[in-house]
């Protein structure tokens, strides 16, 4: 293959196929937001460290601002829309709203994508469940509900 | 945040990625944690990368106590992994303490490995960096040296190794595997890394277009019972190092056999405590031992303005270390 | 008035992702922007060179400080309309383009020249030429009552320290954006602020237009802190100003970095504060001086001495401000200002004197209460605190406090640690419109924000338990210029402002409701005295008799077209206030030090705060918790740290700025404690900050508890235990 300075990339969303062109130094979460629409995935800080543009890829939790949308290529992406709808909420989703697990709202679909895959890593306890979550960071400070709500979810 | 354009393409194998590595400006992508910060940072500027990150180099084999890893392993199917855990527990704590969940799924080995520094002033444009615009200066030295190394520094740079996975594979006398145009090369990963000295611009000794293909760790079964990675952060989790030691030790009938220590955070590679670790052979972990390879550790430090805590810090963490391991039965 | 905790209005659209941040708006056309920094840090800006990037594929427009020449002078556009750089990272342009991508090469590409002046780049710098502002804020910033001096020299015990506490920055989750437009000179602002109609007024003066020409909107704030204020409208007038020039929309966005700088910081302060007491513990005298940056640009002093002179009961307080300029960013207020850095050292200082005067540290602020405000003479309206360290101590189990230095598990020193905290109570203006539909849903209406303070749910709240209907049933608008004008999200005022004129506007439509049942005939309430009916389960009934009309057959009746109402109310009169407000609070903390490694870590957390009426106790603790939590992060993590050769900032990322992460936390246990406050309406008090302020030096002084070491400077980390 030979350097391109557009790249032409296929993802499946939330299971539906989705095909577009792309400048080659854009990210998955540049593609979500402002090629696809779909701004449930937020940009916090662009650099790898707030996690607010967590998704899951092939169903583990990565930092798309830092996934190159065309090294992506052929991947399968769950971003927030995927998880559940206002009408048909995720089980995760409705203990967030049980818990109080948010407050201004613009981490809280990273904190799901990533309580969702960590779940799935089964985590032992709270310290387990806290140490997890590390790579999502909360300025609110609604960080003791979301443990709580994952931690219902995970029957500890 | 970005820098300016860049082309991209994909290795489909080895001699692929070479050629196309073979363009001035070219930089390698596997995981990308690291090389998107950077040039969103205007630390680099490739003009193309090339994607690695799909050619199959992400084996995992454990065969006779000796320990095969391909470079393009993520960090956490590492970390996880069974054998990993059961045979190099020193890995396995070094790869959880590293960086975020979300890091660990997306990052190898190979990159983690050559990471650039975390020091502010090489990953900021503007501020004066010698790693970052040969010639510029050295910010840190008169300037915010909190995070700065004790040891292996010069007069153009000071920073530090913040890889956590570095500092453990350093105790365990790992090597690399390296391609290049002449194929294929294997060497200790302590040839890998460089001391500024007056070229800081350059961290490894690997010339244009090398790859890291493997990482093989030799058989360490002696240490499994006494092993620890001991990383002191400001904050609980998800942050390099201030001061870390990886320890092992190889204890028969009371007396140290063979100990090995590694200390992060505080040069510009794992700085292996070579002295630390001959003052422990032959003794008993009893606390006189243990507080004469710590202050073995710190002899030759050399602390800058902000940093002289750090002496003092690694001194305990070894300290801390070899007690926390000493100890057992 | 009820309390009840009822579930965030607007949680179902924030966890799908669905709630539209004013960045997320779409706009046919829509052009990227990027700003263009000064290369130097000090100095005015020679010539603005945009040739090279206006040949850049995608490059539309620039817009410069000639453009800013049509705007009004103001300290709203002095940084965009003059050539003056006043500190590192000062932007000088901005450009559009296509794609972000595109605005961002553009940006490289402009060609700024400069001319550079000797920059002062820290306040140590400065100290020589300190000045002293004649208010802060609201309040002089130099008091005396007594005299001080005199009292410090014959107190049995007097202890002078100084105190320092580092710059912070705010850094809500969602970077500063603005997506603007022009429709035929009418201007409409999609933008992240504390303060839409500040924003629409300044909007007004700037572009000299009429306020009803402007529609400012921030229905969704990802937080702000006291950071999306008035520091974001001069990037946001260039984005507005690049629109008219391009005539298409455009939309800025902050970057992280750009969040050190443009929009404001928690200043650094340096305190020298005297305190005197009598062999018995009373405080005899207070002498407590501030000394803090602000920029070349424009003065801010934060607070920080005030509360001195109200939190305890003291004869003889000299207070003084100062500041020093520096060519840094300018400050603004920050969760908590002044309260945080005043405690900081007010409550260490405290601590220090229990243990020097042989008194249990509860006791000695118990000794110190101040039963009327001193400072003006005006008795509090309602002050519980006494009631809030009672709680707090029991509930901690402070009489089970271990001896210093005694207690341990495992690797850590384990110390106890408690400070007073208070924050002022205070009201801005406010109206509200409630719309009645037939079908008995009511939509209620205010043009002011919600940054995850609960503003939605407090308005839902209040309407739906005032005319006795589900939650469900409400709809609440906020964030519109197009709605009655509402306050700005700062201050912890939000929910005092909009209580009484949400309970004037409910008045007003069930005393409608109620006439229209009780004086028509065809009514099962008709003759009833409209005192004795009550609203509940969506229907009007009496309280005595056993009749009742549902609220949909009262409409179908009388209304069908529904019916409105509006309230309002007014600010705080401060110079008429009979009495005084503050909310209080008593933080007690248990935390662990590894003396050998330096590692601090809080391990448990009691905050029993007095607030007047609790709304809603599910969203007042996580404002609780969270303000917690950013007092921890103030007193053990966050600095923000200048390279002293470039006056930039070293480590402008989270990288290098660590905030609190999920593994930090401690285990939180809040009481909130009930108060009737007959001089609020409807009791309420703020409760954003209370948790902000106190914990740091709680933090401090249970530091010092388990180890030993007084630290009197902030963040407290590992080199300030282990040498």
């Amino acid at each position: 293959m030979s350097p391109e300075s557009s790249v032409s990339v296929s993802l499946k969303i939330n299971g539906r196929d989705c095909e577009f062109s792309a400048p080659a130094c854009d990210t998955l979460l540049d593609v979500l937001r402002d090629q696809v629409g779909m701004t449930g995935t937020k940009k916090g800080c662009d650099m790898g460290a707030c996690g607010a543009c967590t998704v899951l890829a092939d169903g583990r939790r990565i930092k798309s601002c830092l996934a190159l949308a065309a090294s992506y290529d052929g991947r399968s992406i769950t971003t927030i829309e995927g998880v559940g709808t206002t009408d048909n909420l995720h089980q995760l989703q409705a203990a967030f709203i049980r818990h109080d697990a948010l407050q201004c709202g613009y981490c809280t679909p990273g904190q799901i994508l990533s309580g969702l895959a960590l779940l799935d890593e089964k985590p032992g306890d709270l310290e387990a469940i806290r140490e997890g979550m590390s790579g999502n960071l909360c300025r609110c400070g609604a960080y003791p509900n979301i443990v709580a709500a994952i931690a219902e979810l995970a029957g500890l | 945040m970005s820098g300016p354009s860049f082309q991209y393409s994909r290795a489909t194998n080895l001699r692929d990625a070479l050629i196309l590595a073979s363009q001035p400006g070219t930089a390698f992508l596997a995981g990308g944690t690291d090389l998107l910060q950077l040039w969103k940072s205007g630390a680099i500027a490739p003009t193309a990368v090339v994607d690695i990150s799909r050619l199959p180099l992400d084996h995992l084999e454990f065969l006779d106590g000796q320990l095969s890893l391909g470079s393009l392993a993520r960090l956490s199917d590492v970390g996880s992994h069974p054998d990993v855990t059961r045979n190099h527990p020193l890995i396995a704590s070094a790869i959880l303490a590293s960086a975020s969940g979300q890091i660990r799924n997306m990052a190898t080995l190979g990159g983690n490995l050559l990471q650039r520094t975390r020091c502010a002033y090489f990953r900021t444009e503007g501020l004066a960096c010698n790693k970052r615009n040969p010639g510029s200066g050295c910010g840190a030295l008169a300037g915010e040296s909190r995070q700065a190394a004790l040891f292996g520094a010069s007069a153009s740079c000071v920073a530090t190794h913040a890889s956590d996975l570095a500092v453990a594979l350093a105790a365990l006398d790992a090597e690399v595997e390296v391609f290049g145009g002449e194929g294929l090369r294997r060497f200790p990963l302590r040839d890998l890394y460089r001391l500024p000295a007056e070229t800081p611009e350059r961290d490894t000794h690997l010339t244009a277009g090398e790859l890291i293909t493997g990482i093989h760790v030799p058989n360490a079964s002696r240490f499994v019972a006494r092993s620890t990675y001991l990383k002191v952060r400001d904050r609980a989790s998800f942050e390099p190092a201030v001061v870390s030691v990886a320890a092992l030790l190889h204890v028969e009938n009371g007396r140290i056999v063979e100990a090995r220590l590694t200390a992060g955070g505080v040069a510009p590679l794992p700085w292996r405590l070579t002295r630390s670790e001959a003052v422990l052979v032959g003794r008993a972990p009893d606390a006189q031992a243990i507080a004469a390879a710590g202050d073995m550790a710190v002899e030759h430090a050399r602390p800058l303005a902000h940093n002289g805590f750090k002496v003092a810090l690694l001194r305990n963490a070894v300290i801390r270390a070899l007690q926390t391991i000493g100890g057992q039965p | 008035m009820s309390s009840h905790p009822a579930l965030r209005y607007e949680a179902a659209l924030k966890v799908t992702g669905s709630a539209v941040y004013e960045a997320e708006v779409l706009a046919p056309g829509m052009l990227h922007a990027a700003l263009v920094k000064a290369p130097i840090g000090c100095g005015d800006v020679l010539s603005v060179d945009t040739t090279q990037a206006a040949d850049l594929p995608g490059f539309a427009a620039a817009v410069c400080y000639v453009d800013a020449e049509t705007l009004q002078p103001s300290p709203a556009t002095a940084l965009i309309r003059e050539r003056a750089i006043h500190f590192a990272g000062q932007p000088v342009a901005l450009v559009t383009a296509g794609t972000l991508q595109a605005a961002r090469e553009a940006a490289r590409a402009v060609r700024v020249t400069a001319q550079a002046r000797p920059a002062v780049t820290s306040l140590a710098q400065g100290y020589d030429e300190s000045f002293a502002p004649a208010m802060v804020g609201r309040f002089p910033a130099e008091t005396r009552r007594g005299d001080a001096a005199r009292a410090l020299t014959d107190a049995d015990l007097v202890m002078r320290n100084r105190y320092d506490t580092a710059v912070n920055n705010h850094h809500p989750m969602e970077p500063h954006a603005v997506v603007c437009w022009w429709e035929d000179g009418k201007a409409v602002v999609h933008t992240s602020t504390q303060a839409i109609f500040g924003t629409r007024a300044m909007i007004a003066h700037a572009f000299q237009m009429a306020a009803s020409d402007i529609r400012v909107v921030s229905r969704f704030l990802g937080g702000g802190f006291g950071c999306k204020g008035p520091l974001w409208w001069p990037w946001m007038f260039w984005a507005m100003l690049a629109s008219k020039k391009t005539g298409r929309p455009v939309r800025l966005e902050l970057t992280r970095a750009q969040m050190f700088t443009l929009v404001g910081r928690r200043q650094q302060t340096v305190q020298d504060l005297g305190l005197g007491f009598s062999a018995d513990g009373r405080l005899t005298g207070i002498e407590h001086h501030a000394l803090a940056q602000t920029s070349t640009h424009a003065d801010y002093s934060d607070s920080t001495a005030v509360y001195s002179r109200v939190l305890y009961a003291c004869p003889n307080v000299t207070t003084t401000h100062r500041l020093v300029r520096t060519n840094e960013p300018q400050p603004v207020p920050m969760r908590a200002p002044g309260t945080a850095p005043g405690t900081f050292a007010l409550e260490s200082a405290f601590d220090e004197a229990a243990e020097r005067l042989g008194l249990d540290p509860v006791e000695l602020r118990v000794r110190n209460f101040a039963d009327h405000d001193q400072e003006t003479g005006r008795p509090w309206s309602s002050n519980s605190l006494l009631e809030c360290y009672r709680v707090g101590a029991e509930r901690f189990g402070w009489s089970q406090r271990p001896a210093k230095g005694t207690a341990t598990d495992g690797r850590w020193r384990i110390g106890w640690g408690m400070a007073s905290t208070l924050y002022p109570a205070i009201r801005q203006a406010c109206r509200v419109r409630v719309e009645l539909t037939v079908d008995a849903s009511l939509r209620v209406q205010c043009g002011t924000q919600d940054m995850g303070s609960g503003t939605y749910t407090a308005l839902a709240q209040m309407a739906a338990s005032s005319l006795g209907i589900p939650v469900s049933q409400v709809t609440v608008e906020l964030g519109d210029t197009l709605l009655p004008e509402g306050p700005f999200s700062g201050g912890s005022q939000v929910t005092a402002s909009l209580t009484p004129a949400a309970e004037m506007a409910m008045t007003r439509l069930r005393t409608r409701l109620a006439n229209m049942a009780v004086t028509d005939e065809r009514s099962p309430l008709a003759g009833q005295p409209v005192e004795g009916l009550e609203f509940r389960d969506a229907t009007i009934r009496s309280r005595t008799g056993n009749v009742g009309e549902s609220l949909t057959d009262v409409l179908a009746r009388g209304a069908a077209e529904g019916l409105e109402a509006e309230g309002e109310s007014v600010a705080t009169q401060h110079q008429s206030l009979v009495a005084s407000s503050m909310g209080y609070g008593a933080v007690l903390v248990e935390v662990g030090v590894d003396a050998e490694l330096g590692e601090i870590r809080v391990r448990r957390v009691c905050g029993a705060f007095a607030a007047g009426h609790i709304l809603n106790p599910l969203l007042a603790k996580s404002q609780y918790v969270g303000g917690l939590i950013g007092g921890i992060g103030m007193a053990l993590h966050e600095r923000t740290a200048t390279d002293l050769a470039s006056g930039q900032i070293v480590g402008d990322s989270f990288a290098d700025y660590p905030i609190p992460v999920h593994a930090d936390m401690p285990e939180f246990d809040i009481a909130m404690i009930e108060e009737e406050d007959p001089h609020l309406p409807g009791g309420v008090k703020g409760i954003g900050m209370l948790g902000t302020a106190g914990i740091q030096a709680a933090i401090a002084n249970a530091v010092y508890h388990a180890t030993g070491k007084r630290i009197r400077s902030l963040p407290i980390q590992i080199e300030s235990i282990i040498e």
